[in-house]
């Protein structure tokens, strides 16, 4: 009897057990295994072990992409930790009525194609586009700025694109955060912006750090933002890979360039869990 | 609520299975593959009205791309292709493209010779040409303030940020090496190593790259210089006669497009059916009046009108023998492009 | 809250003035005689005409829809099921599985889109819906899985064990008690992967087939060869159709439903 009943709960795990096995578990391996093989003259891989992939990243010319990769997603998970920190935070001490509004309102950006809000910041960059025609107006700049096509139009197109997983990353601990506490240390004597260092600061940077996470590793990849607002003139590692995987035809070294991000998104997460103590990203509940 | 579920439930697994096995194509379509917008859609519209032959259209962005896609489904789900010569030729040697019977398509004679019996197809066994066209600079003389002539003057500081280039590694560094005095398919990695330089110094000018619709930014100001293939120069050019072509003075690459059915076509008559629609005078000109390539279809030659006619014809003082045509090029020297090339577009985004 | 126009007041306001300043254009533009979006020329609705004869922007709108669908009721089933399963047996290999089964939306897209190209090439499954369909269904998993879970933690264990001591079945108790308190928390997992689905480019473009154009690929296509306002006008539909879906759940939730779906998918739905 207690064995049939034990069966039987096995088998509502059989789907995932299989899903993931033969959908995750064996494309990842089989990338790692490819990372290591060689391409082959025209078509396909050939199945000799090979090193030539990771040394081919070592080249100066993917080196510094994958720098510049860095800086660009460095630099924009520092804005976005600058506009989505506060945001999330302020959004946490509103009322109940307006914290319900405000999600309404986040909705609406979400649930839009994010190509098309890309596209709409086409419209304001472009040249003798909307931005241009309101700095002329006022008599700010005598001639078009040529703002599309350049390294900060693919910053705001990064920061637009991942504001939102940090405002919820940081408001979802905020929010669960017990205000009483920030009292306390009030009442105690601490300055308000003591307050905020011991108490409100630390209880919220897993909602931060997860944001970071959140932000960071999905910004190498969007090779689309790099590619429609950057005129292709920013490589993201995400272009490196679309590229040899759709043009040169090096599917060894696009795997190999994938593993070698992998391992360091792999990095960015452990590190997480080992400074909040907790498995699961903050805001991704 | 239990029975809600439990349909619920029911209803996806059949969704997933019915979206799994809807993928059958009835025998009357046609996949067609090309660049977008390389066929005008009154083309295919009338094709479908006179055989009954859905068309389906999807477009790659690159030559290779295209060649990827074909190699994943190893020649099969396209039934029909247009892309450029040197790919093809990869194509044939794969076993990826299927031996044309030349009894289905009846128009056959119409093809210009002059574009016949090329290195990717000796014996135009697999392959009929669609278009023609060469790499060159065109140019707006309002903005630029002295004369383009050739490649090495792009490097001029006063073309800050104003250069439009194709992005193509393989085309752009090409153009550099024909300026070292080299050949386009050059291997010696020094040689390449050097255009690539060369490439590479010109990023302080470059505004844009990208693949397609560079017209558009040079019609509307957004940038000035355009390196970039035949029917882009056409297609600016007739928007605004002001700009200029330049052939550059050390050489020019050139190259044909051309259709050819995969291996492992699904409709292999439908495709046929289509090459020779395309043959058809009418029709050609039609397509060669829209998308601004060479002509390759002696009997649409009469046929163009008179604005498009010193576009849609090769130049008088471009000679076929003087023109380096783009062919393959070993796996290693095309790692070699792509890493130039990757080093270039960094270089023009700081 | 003494001034209600206070500094977070101002930076929270002009923070979501921002994210809606080019939704705000592009439904302008939609209305935009001339076709360049550099001039306006006038009030129109050409565009709008246009779209409804362009059978194959719909048609790229049906498969995000069908795909969409699709991905999202696979992921309902297989991630329930694990969730459920995995919180009456710990079998050694958990954690291993659980961590594998999130690493779709862990890593970046790229990396999942460049090994289901070259996976589903290796294994000669033919691009199209099918391999669309398996790869959405990845990253749509661990949304519901993770929905699901945090919820099962919340369960009352002895209302299960109460209908077990009655003499329900395994399959009865499931169906009848934690099925229902659960399908909240699956809705909303649904329709989060759902909004992922719809929206994603860089995973589709590798896996997609010849005769299936999902609605993302296409608007990227557009974007690069020279958008047609076209699609202006289809977006400024579908976002009235969105709003007017977000209103009357928050309606129907506000007079008092007993699911919690609207706040809890708002809650998670920026991820």
């Amino acid at each position: 009897m207690k064995k049939t009943k034990r069966s039987r709960i096995w088998l509502t795990l059989v789907p995932l057990y299989v899903f993931t096995l033969i959908f995750v578990a064996g494309p990842l391996l089989y990338m790692i295994i490819l990372s290591f093989e060689t391409r082959a003259e025209t078509w396909g891989v050939l199945h000799e072990l090979t090193f030539k992939n990771y040394r081919e990243i070592f080249q100066p010319a993917y080196l510094k992409t994958f720098g510049e990769s860095l800086k660009l997603a460095f630099t924009s998970t520092l804005l976005v930790a600058a506009l989505g920190y506060p945001f999330g935070y302020f959004m946490a001490k509103l009322s109940q009525k307006w914290k319900k509004r405000m999600l309404l309102l986040l909705m609406v950006p979400f649930w839009t194609s994010s190509l098309i809000r890309l596209y709409g910041w086409i419209i304001i960059f472009r040249a003798n586009g909307v931005l241009d025609q309101l700095l002329l107006g006022v008599g700010v700049t005598d001639e078009p700025l040529k703002l599309l096509y350049t390294y900060p139009a693919v910053v705001v197109g990064m920061v637009y694109s991942l504001l939102q997983f940090m405002i919820f990353a940081v408001y979802s601990s905020a929010e669960k955060m017990d205000w009483t506490l920030v009292e306390a240390a009030r009442d105690l004597g601490a300055s308000p912006l003591k307050a905020f260092l011991t108490v409100t600061w630390k209880l919220t940077l897993p909602g931060l750090l997860s944001g970071v996470i959140l932000t960071f590793i999905p910004s190498m990849g969007l090779f689309y933002i790099a590619d429609i607002l950057g005129g292709n003139k920013v490589v993201l590692v995400g272009s490196v890979i679309q590229e040899q995987l759709l043009k040169t035809r090096n599917w060894p070294f696009a795997a190999a360039l994938s593993v070698v991000l992998m391992l360091l998104t792999t990095l960015m997460i452990s590190l997480y869990k080992r400074i909040t103590h907790t498995t699961e990203l903050e805001g991704l509940l | 609520m239990k029975k809600t579920l439990a349909l619920l439930l029911c209803l996806v697994l059949a969704l997933a299975l019915f979206a799994g096995c809807g993928e059958k194509a009835p025998a009357d379509e046609l996949n067609l593959f090309t660049w977008d917008g390389l066929i005008p859609q009154d083309v295919l519209d009338s094709f479908t009205k006179e055989t009954g032959i859905k068309i389906n259209y999807s477009s790659f962005d690159s030559n290779e791309a295209m060649l990827a896609k074909l190699e994943a489904t190893k020649g099969g789900d396209y039934d029909l292709v247009v892309a450029d010569d040197y790919i093809i030729e990869t194509a044939i040697q794969e076993g990826l493209a299927y031996k044309l019977d030349k009894e289905k398509l009846p128009n056959y004679g119409n093809i210009n010779p002059l574009f016949q019996g090329q290195y990717f197809d000796p014996e135009d066994a697999y392959s009929v040409p669609y278009g023609a066209g060469v790499q060159t600079i065109l140019y707006d003389p309002e903005k630029v303030g002295f004369e383009i002539k050739s490649f090495d003057d792009l490097l001029d500081p006063s073309l800050k940020d104003s250069i439009g280039v194709s992005n193509n590694a393989r085309v752009i560094n090409g153009m550099s090496l024909i300026a070292d005095g080299k050949s386009v398919n050059d291997e010696d990695p020094d040689a390449i190593e050097a255009a690539g330089r060369q490439v590479i110094e010109m990023a302080p000018n470059v505004r844009i790259i990208k693949e397609n619709n560079m017209q558009e930014d040079i019609v509307s100001g957004e940038i000035s210089v355009a390196l970039t293939y035949t029917s882009e120069v056409t297609q600016a050019c007739l928007a605004k006669p002001s700009l200029k072509v330049v052939y550059p003075t050390e050489g020019v690459g050139f190259g044909i497009m051309a259709q050819f059915i995969p291996s492992n076509a699904p409709h292999v008559d439908a495709a046929h059916a289509f090459m020779d629609y395309i043959l058809r005078p009418e029709i050609s000109k039609q397509c060669f009046e829209e998308v601004g390539y060479y002509s390759t279809n002696k009997a649409a030659d009469a046929l163009i009108e008179e604005a498009y006619r010193p576009f849609l014809t090769l130049p008088e003082t471009l000679k076929m023998d003087q023109m380096d045509v783009m062919r393959n090029v070993s796996a290693e020297s095309l790692d070699h492009h792509s890493r130039l090339w990757t080093e270039f577009r960094t270089a023009c985004g700081q | 809250m003494k001034n209600r126009t206070s500094l977070p007041n101002l930076f929270l306001g002009f923070v979501t003035v921002l994210l809606y300043l080019p939704i705000v254009l592009v439904i302008v533009y939609s209305f935009n005689e001339s076709k360049l979006s550099s001039v306006w020329a006038g009030f129109s609705l050409k565009w709008y005409r246009a779209l409804f004869r362009d059978t194959a922007l719909f048609e790229a709108l049906g498969n995000s829809l069908i795909l969409g669908l699709s991905a999202s009721c696979a992921a309902a089933v297989i991630g329930t099921l694990g969730a459920f399963g995995f919180s009456r047996i710990k079998p050694r290999s958990r954690s291993l599985v659980e961590t594998l089964s999130m690493l779709p939306i862990m890593i970046p897209e790229i990396i999942l889109g460049m090994v289901f190209m070259v996976f589903f090439s290796l294994i000669g499954l033919p691009f199209g819906m099918t391999t669309l369909i398996l790869a959405h269904t990845a990253f749509c998993v661990p949304y519901v899985y993770m929905m699901v879970k945090a919820r099962l933690v919340g369960l009352d264990k002895s209302l299960y064990e109460a209908a077990r001591d009655l003499g329900a079945s395994e399959v009865r108790v499931f169906f009848d008690i934690t099925l229902p308190l659960l399908a909240p928390a699956i809705l909303s997992g649904m329709l989060l992967s759902f909004a992922m689905s719809f929206d994603d480019v860089i995973i589709s473009i590798f896996v997609t087939g010849v005769t299936v154009n999902t609605l993302p690929i296409k608007i990227y296509t557009q974007i690069r060869t020279g958008i047609s306002p076209e699609i202006n006008a289809l977006c400024t539909l579908m976002l009235a159709a969105t709003i007017l879906l977000v209103l009357a759940a928050w309606l129907v939730n506000r007079a008092g439903s007993r699911s919690k779906v609207v706040t809890e998918a708002s809650s998670v739905s920026n991820l």
